[in-house]
C-alpha cells in the first residue's frame, strides 16, 4: 500500500479516533524500511505516475506478532487493575 | 565509489520527492472528491502534510549511512574552522602531542615489560622452580643436578624441566685470552625455552653424557664479534686452556637468556661424577608447564614428588620444599611499582594538558557564540551542534595523537638508554598496540576536553548570547576558566612535590659518608674456573701471588681482593656462633659475612679501631683462619668485652673454618649506602671464589692504569683474561641507576606540568584582559592609575594560583605516601620541599601573570571606548 493509503486506513479503521500526523508518517516509514521490517516497490499509480508501495517482510511479520503479544499483555494487565480497583 | 554514493543520494532525493508529490496528489484528489475547489484542495493537502522541507529533513535523517555523512561533513567543517585559527590549533595540537606522546611512551614500556608474556612460544607456561632447605640459614634456591633429573622424570605437570648456571671463562684460541660468559645447561634446555638454533642444531644425546664429544652452541653476539657472521662458523672449534669444544649451533639474536651477556651454552652431563651429590646447589631451574596446567597445580605436584624423594633420600631431601613461580613474575616483579607510579604521573600530565585545552576551547567558544545562535535559529538540534563541536575537538586530538607518536618514538629511545639495566628493556618498541592506545587516548582526551565546552556553548538561550556578543555588557565573569587554572596548578604542584622529594632523597644518599674511600680505586676480574676449587691451597697461593705482584706495580698504592663489591647493595646475612662464652638462645648472632684479603682495609681506607689486622701469610690447612669484625658487631654482640682473641664459626658450614678475631675496624656501608651499617664479620680469605673482585688503589686516575695492569697480569698469568675493568665509583653510581631514572623522569614530567600550568594561566589571564578591555578603558578614563590596574590583574592570577597551591599541597601530602618506600632521609610530608615547591610555583605564576597585567594597563581609554 502506498503512504497516503496507509494514513487513510489508520484513520478509517480507528473510526477517526487516531489522526495520523502526516508529516511524521514518511520518516517513520523510512525508518521501518531501513530496519528491514517493511519493503518498498515502485509501481504505477492510478494516473500512470510512479508511486511507492510498501509491504511487510517476514521479519516485519514476526516483529508484528511480538508487538501484538506485548500489547495483549499490557492491555489485559491494565484491564485487570481497573477491574479490581 | 564517490560516483556511486552521489548516484544513490540522487536516487533517494528523486524518490522522496516523487513519493511526497504523489501523496499530495492523492490528498488533493480526496479533497476535491469531498467538495473543495481544486486550488483550495491542493493548498489544504500541502498544509496537511506540514512543512515540506522539515518532512524532507526528517526523511533524510532516516536514510542509511546518514550519520556517516554527517560525521564526515562535521570533520570537514571542523578542519576548516581550525585552519582559520592557526595559532590556537598549533598550541592545542602541541599540548595534546606532549600529553598523549608521553602517555604512549610510558605505556609502551609498561606493555613490553609488565603486560606482554615472555618472548617465547607460549611464554606463560614458563615457570621458575626453587627449593628451600629448612635447615640451612642461607636461602639459596639453587638445585642439585640429580634432583632436577628426578623432578623431570617423576612429575606429571611439566613438559620438561631443566637447569643452568653461568660462569666466566677464558677462550684462548686468539692472541689474548678473551673472557666469555658460559652457561652450563642441563638436557632439554632449548626444549623448555622453545627456541631452536638459527644455524646448526641442538645438542645430541651423546654430547649430553660424560665422555661424549665436547659441543657448544654460541650466541648471535659472540658469532658476529668473533666470526663476523660467517655461516661456516658451525663446525669450528673454540679452545679453553687444554681442551677444545666444537661449535654445533648458533642461536638467534633475540635469545638473551638466561642472562643478557651469555656467549655460549654447553651441556652439563647429569651423569658426571662431580654432579652426583644431592647437596649441590648449582642450578637455577626452569620448566615448561603442560598446556592447561596452572602454577598452583604444578606446585602441588612437585611438592608430592619432593616428599617421595624425601622418603627415598632422607638426607637432605626430607628437609627440602619446592616453590613454583611464573618466570615472568620473578623477572619483572621488582620494577612493577616504579612503573605504575610513572604511569600515574604521566596520566596526571595528560590531565593537565586536557585542562589547558578545555580552557582554550572555552575562551574560543565565546567568540563563536554568534554563529551558534544563528544555527539554532535555523533549526539545528542541540545534539547536532554538540556533535559538530566535538568533531572539531576530535580532529585536534587525532592530530595531537599523530604528532604524539613521533614524540613517543623519540622518548622510547631515550628511555631505553637511560634504563638499560631494567629487565626486558630490549623488548620495548612501538607497534600497532601502542598506536591503538594513542587512539584511545585521543578519544578520551576528546571527551574530557570537548564535552563540557560543547554542551556549555550549545545553550538555546538565544537572547542572552546575542546580547553578550553585541557588546553592550561591560564585563564578563568566567569562573569556570579560573577553576581550571587552579586545577592545573594543583596537579602541577603535586608532580613537582613528588619530583622534589625524589631529588632530595637522591641528594641525601649522595651525602652519606660510606665509611670507606671509593675514589682512586680500580676494580676488575681475572678469569678463573670453578674447577680450580678442588685445590683451595693452590688457588689461594695463585691469588696471593697476583695481589703481591699488583702491589709492586708502580703507581699502585695498595691491592686486595674481595668476594663482593663494597657499596653495592646485597642482603647476605648469616647466623654465626661465638665459640667462647655461653650461647644466648634468645639472641642469635646474625651478621654479614665478607671474604676479603688482608690488604682490603688499607686499600679501602677503613680505619682500624682495636687490635690488629690479619697477617699476610701462606695458607696452611691446620692453622685457624683469621678474621676481623666491625665496631657494630663488637658493640652489638660483645659489649664491654674484648672481641680480640674470640672465635667465630658458621654452624653447619664446612667451607668456612672457625676464625680467630684479630681486630676491630670502623663501620663501613659496604652492603649498600642506603642501609645503616650492621654487624659485619670479615674472613681473611683472599680466594673465596676462583675470580674474586680485585681492588687496586692507584695514585693517579684509576682508568689510566688499566692497560698497565692488564699487561702486567698477562706477564704472570698468560692464559687468563682480565675483564670488567672499571673504577669503583662507577659501580657505586650504577647501583643508583633506578633511583636516578625515576628522579629524572618525574622531574621532567613536573617541569612540563609547571610549564603547561603557566601557559594555561597566561592564556586565561590574557583572554580575561582582552575581554575586559572596555571595563579597563572606562576605569582609566574615570581616573584609576595604571599601577592599580596591573596589581588588580596580577592579584587575579596569583589568587587562582594560590588556591591551586593549597589544593596541590593537600594532594601531594596524600599521594606522596606512595613514594615512601623509595625515599631516603626525607619524609613524604617534608615541609622544606613543599614550601619550596609552592614558592617556585608562585614565582613562575607571578612572571606568567605579569605580562598580560602590564598589557592590560597599556590600554588607551579613548581608543577602546570609541570602538563601542
Amino acid at each position: 500500500m502506498h503512504g497516503w493509503g496507509i494514513a487513510q486506513r489508520i484513520q478509517q479503521v480507528s473510526k477517526e479516533v487516531l489522526q495520523v500526523q502526516q508529516g511524521s508518517l514518511y520518516p517513520a516509514l523510512y525508518r521501518l524500511e531501513r530496519k528491514g521490517l517493511i519493503q518498498a516497490e515502485w509501481g504505477a499509480s492510478e494516473n500512470n505516475r510512479r508511486a511507492k508501495y510498501y509491504s511487510l517482510t517476514k521479519a516485519g511479520r514476526e516483529q508484528l506478532q511480538k508487538e501484538l503479544a506485548e500489547w495483549e499483555r499490557l492491555s489485559s494487565a491494565v484491564a485487570l487493575i481497573l477491574q479490581r480497583a | 565509489m564517490r560516483l556511486r554514493w552521489f548516484q544513490r543520494k540522487h536516487e533517494f532525493e528523486q524518490g522522496m520527492n516523487e513519493e511526497l508529490r504523489d501523496h499530495i496528489d492523492r490528498q488533493t484528489a480526496a479533497n476535491i472528491a469531498s467538495g473543495m475547489a481544486p486550488d483550495l484542495a491542493r493548498r489544504q493537502a500541502t498544509l496537511q502534510l506540514g512543512a515540506v522541507e522539515g518532512v524532507k529533513e526528517d526523511c533524510r535523517e532516516e536514510r542509511r549511512g546518514f550519520w556517516l555523512e554527517t560525521l564526515w561533513a562535521n570533520l570537514r567543517y571542523g578542519a576548516r574552522m581550525l585552519r582559520r585559527n592557526p595559532g590556537f590549533t598549533a598550541v592545542a595540537v602541541l599540548t595534546l602531542a606532549i600529553g598523549i606522546g608521553a602517555n604512549s611512551a610510558v605505556f609502551s614500556a609498561i606493555d613490553a615489560i609488565l603486560l606482554r608474556p615472555l618472548p617465547f612460544p607460549n611464554g606463560n607456561q614458563l615457570m621458575k622452580v626453587m627449593q628451600h632447605n629448612r635447615t640451612v640459614k642461607r636461602q639459596l634456591w639453587f638445585v642439585a643436578p640429580v634432583r632436577v633429573e628426578d623432578w623431570n622424570r617423576m612429575n606429571s605437570t611439566f613438559q620438561a624441566i631443566t637447569g643452568y648456571y653461568t660462569e666466566d671463562d677464558s677462550e684462548t684460541s686468539g692472541i689474548l685470552p678473551e673472557k666469555v660468559t658460559r652457561a652450563f645447561v642441563a638436557p632439554r634446555f632449548l626444549q623448555v625455552w622453545g627456541i631452536a638454533p638459527v644455524l646448526g642444531r641442538d645438542f645430541s644425546p651423546e654430547e649430553e653424557h660424560v665422555g661424549g664429544p665436547n659441543a657448544v652452541i654460541i650466541s648471535d653476539r659472540f658469532w658476529r664479534r668473533r666470526f663476523g657472521g660467517d655461516p661456516s662458523a658451525v663446525g669450528k672449534t673454540l679452545r679453553f686452556g687444554e681442551y677444545s669444544e666444537t661449535i654445533v649451533g648458533i642461536m638467534p639474536p633475540s635469545f638473551l637468556f638466561p642472562e643478557r651477556d651469555v656467549d655460549l651454552w654447553v651441556p652439563a652431563p647429569p651423569d658426571a661424577p662431580v654432579a652426583q651429590s644431592r647437596d649441590n646447589t648449582w642450578y637455577t631451574v626452569i620448566g615448561r608447564l603442560k598446556p592447561g596446567v596452572t602454577a598452583a597445580q604444578a606446585s602441588a605436584n612437585l611438592a608430592a614428588v619432593q616428599s617421595q624423594l624425601g622418603k627415598q633420600f632422607p638426607k637432605p631431601d626430607a628437609d627440602i620444599t619446592v616453590d613454583v613461580q611464573p618466570l615472568k613474575e620473578t623477572i619483572v616483579g621488582g620494577v612493577r611499582r616504579s612503573f605504575w607510579i610513572l604511569f600515574g604521573s604521566v596520566s596526571l600530565l595528560l590531565l593537565i594538558a586536557c585542562t589547558n585545552i578545555v580552557a582554550l576551547l572555552l575562551a574560543r567558544a565565546s567568540q563563536r557564540q554568534h554563529e551558534i545562535s544563528v544555527r539554532f535559529s535555523l533549526g539545528a538540534s542541540r545534539t547536532a551542534i554538540v556533535n559538530q563541536l566535538l568533531a572539531e575537538v576530535f580532529l585536534l586530538a587525532l592530530a595531537g595523537a599523530a604528532l604524539g607518536l613521533i614524540v613517543a618514538a623519540a622518548a622510547s629511545k631515550v628511555f631505553r638508554t637511560l634504563a638499560a639495566n631494567l629487565p626486558r628493556v630490549e623488548e620495548i618498541h612501538l607497534d600497532a598496540r601502542i598506536v591503538l592506545y594513542s587512539l584511545a587516548c585521543s578519544v578520551v582526551a576528546t571527551i574530557l576536553c570537548g564535552l563540557f565546552p560543547a554542551i556549555r556553548s550549545a545553550r538555546k538561550s538565544i537572547s542572552i548570547s546575542l546580547a553578550q556578543t553585541s557588546g553592550r555588557q561591560v564585563s564578563t565573569r568566567n569562573p569556570v576558566q579560573w577553576l581550571l587554572v587552579s586545577v592545573q596548578v594543583a596537579l602541577a604542584v603535586t608532580l613537582l612535590a613528588g619530583a622534589g622529594l625524589l631529588l632530595r632523597s637522591f641528594q641525601a644518599l649522595g651525602r652519606v659518608s660510606p665509611g670507606f674511600d671509593a675514589s682512586h680505586v680500580l676494580t676488575f676480574h681475572i678469569s678463573g674456573g670453578w674447577g680450580e676449587t678442588v685445590d683451595m691451597k693452590g688457588l689461594t697461593q695463585r691469588v696471593d701471588r697476583t695481589i703481591e705482584y699488583l702491589q709492586n706495580v708502580p703507581g699502585v698504592e695498595a691491592a686486595a681482593t674481595t668476594g663482593a663489591l663494597p657499596g653495592v647493595p646485597s642482603l647476605y646475612q648469616t647466623e654465626l656462633k661465638i665459640l667462647e662464652g655461653r650461647a644466648d638462645p634468645e639472641r642469635k648472632t646474625i651478621a654479614e659475612m665478607w671474604f676479603v684479603s688482608p690488604g682490603y682495609f688499607a686499600t679501602m681506607k677503613i680505619p682500624l679501631v682495636a687490635g690488629e689486622l690479619c697477617r699476610e701469610k701462606p695458607y696452611s690447612a691446620n692453622v685457624v683462619a683469621e678474621m676481623v669484625v666491625n665496631r657494630s658487631f663488637a658493640n652489638t654482640y660483645l659489649p664491654g668485652l674484648t672481641a680480640v682473641g674470640r672465635h667465630l664459626q658458621v654452624p653447619g658450614n664446612t667451607f668456612v673454618p672457625a676464625g680467630e678475631i684479630r681486630g676491630i675496624v670502623g663501620d663501613a656501608r659496604e652492603g649498600g649506602i642506603a642501609r645503616e651499617p650492621g654487624p659485619v664479620a670479615y674472613w681473611c680469605m683472599s680466594a673465596p671464589l676462583p675470580d674474586p673482585y680485585y681492588l687496586v688503589r692507584t695514585r693517579t686516575e684509576p682508568m689510566a692504569m688499566a692497560e698497565t695492569i692488564r699487561r702486567k697480569i698477562h706477564e704472570i698469568e698468560p692464559s687468563r683474561s682480565v675483564f670488567d675493568i672499571a673504577p669503583l665509583e662507577e659501580h657505586l653510581s650504577d647501583s643508583f641507576s633506578e633511583d636516578r631514572l625515576r628522579m629524572v623522569l618525574l622531574g621532567f614530567f613536573a617541569a612540563t606540568a609547571v610549564s603547561l600550568a603557566c601557559v594555561g594561566l597566561y592564556g586565561t589571564l590574557s583572554f580575561s584582559v582582552t575581554v575586559r578591555q572596555r571595563e579597563v578603558g572606562l576605569r582609566l578614563a574615570l581616573g584609576a592609575r595604571r599601577g592599580q590596574i596591573v596589581t588588580q590583574f596580577l592579584f587575579q592570577g596569583m589568587g587562582a594560583c594560590l588556591l591551586g597551591c593549597v589544593a596541590g599541597c593537600g594532594l601531594a601530602a596524600a599521594f606522596s605516601r606512595l613514594l615512601s618506600g623509595m625515599l631516603y632521609g626525607v619524609s613524604p610530608t617534608d615541609v622544606v620541599t613543599l614550601s619550596s615547591v609552592v614558592f617556585i610555583m608562585l614565582l613562575v605564576a607571578a612572571l606568567a601573570s605579569l605580562v598580560p597585567a602590564i598589557r592590560a594597563a597599556r590600554v588607551e581609554p579613548m581608543q577602546v571606548l570609541r570602538n563601542e
